[in-house]
């Protein structure tokens, strides 16, 4: 039952920030930013994905994660943990492409990228506990 | 359900996930990510810029640590064959030896005199300098000059400059060109050249940050950096 409050927790802010990226990216303004790296990386062609935005994907994969941690089904855990591993990689992928050819680090990516890592270490301990 | 099939699931469902969005990004981003080729414009020396620049702050039309003691300011027109000789030439061994090593913050002021050409591409440089890219685009465009006032400067070869600039998001730039902030850029560097008193590009000034500039030749700006750093 904690886990499954952490999960929802956490990705209920790993939403907000996905959520405050895709609307700063769509209304064209640039997100308040400590580093003065995230609108660079937000005007970059890495920020959309076939026209949409990047930060768009994030708010789903972090809404998924939370509908995942509201059910119990098997089926549910494993979905969880899929989309959080995913997005560890996938977040991975996108702090190389920060530093190595943007050469911009976006403060709240990285924010999403630290909440990602909590969410997959949580969803894969719920496999742990589910009961087999 | 036993818990291994959980895991199958999970770490089978994460990696075509993965598979899918990373592969996704590289196939989507592939093509402009290649320095060249948009209405048959051949960009050249832009791997050697970008590894020049890479990593080196800029803001606005600033190259450098902005605590970086010393100050170069570069007066100059992007027509000017001098002035690309000179970023072709003495430019890259500067930044090396003096920018990246945070001793000295360089200025690019540019001017407009020789023709349209020259504006067109200082209003282009100056809304790339919003995106933290002036240097870059200034530098490319210096390695790829065309002949002055041939109508060189176009949009093809601004696009295909842009798009070999990593992080630029060429129709922002593009876009931005005709925005007042870069009009006012543009005169207020006229009004530093004018103050300087600038007879010809390329100029150089150099001094301790926040003090007094000297205007130096070209052949002495070593020297005179060497001097502002000693004093």
């Amino acid at each position: 039952m904690r886990l499954r409050i952490a999960i929802g927790a956490l990705a209920l802010v790993g939403a907000g920030i996905a959520a405050y990226l895709t609307v700063t990216k769509l209304s064209h303004v640039s997100p308040v930013c400590p580093t003065g790296g995230c609108a660079t990386v937000e005007r970059s062609k890495y920020a959309e994905l076939a026209g949409i935005p990047v930060a768009m994907f994030g708010l789903l994969a972090y809404l998924g994660v939370f509908t995942s941690a509201l059910r119990r089904e098997e089926l549910a855990v494993a979905a969880g943990a899929a989309i959080a591993v995913a997005g560890v990689a996938y977040g991975a992928y996108l702090l190389v492409v920060q530093l190595a050819v943007i050469e911009a680090v976006c403060t709240w990516c990285v924010a999403s990228d630290v909440v990602v890592v909590l969410l997959a270490v949580l969803a894969v301990a719920r496999i742990r506990q589910s009961p087999s | 359900m036993k818990k291994k099939t959980i895991y199958i699931l999970a770490f089978s469902g994460a990696a075509i996930l993965a598979a899918v969005l990373i592969g996704g990004t590289v196939l989507l981003t592939r093509d402009s990510s290649k320095p060249a080729l948009e209405g048959g414009v051949t960009i050249q020396g832009a791997a050697a810029i970008n590894n020049l620049l890479a990593g080196i702050p800029q803001q606005g039309n600033a190259l450098g640590k902005p605590t970086a003691p010393v100050t170069l300011v570069e007066y100059a027109d992007l027509q000017c064959p001098y002035c690309a000789r000179v970023a072709v030439g003495d430019f890259p061994a500067l930044v090396r030896d003096y920018v990246r090593t945070g001793r000295v913050r360089v200025i690019f002021n540019g001017l407009s005199f020789v023709g349209p050409d020259s504006l067109t591409a200082l209003d282009t440089a100056l809304a790339a300098g919003k995106q933290g890219r002036l240097w870059h685009v200034v530098q490319l465009l210096y390695a790829n000059q065309g002949t002055e006032n041939t109508g060189w400067v176009t949009e093809d070869l601004l696009r295909s400059v842009g798009k070999a600039v990593p992080g630029l998001d060429v129709d922002s730039m593009l876009a931005g060109r005709s925005a007042t902030d870069v009009a006012s850029a543009r005169a207020a560097a006229q009004q530093s050249a004018n103050t300087a008193g600038v007879r010809g590009t390329p100029t150089f000034a150099v001094g301790r940050t926040n003090g007094i500039l000297s205007v130096v030749d070209t052949q002495s700006v070593r020297g005179a950096i060497d001097s502002a750093l000693a004093g």
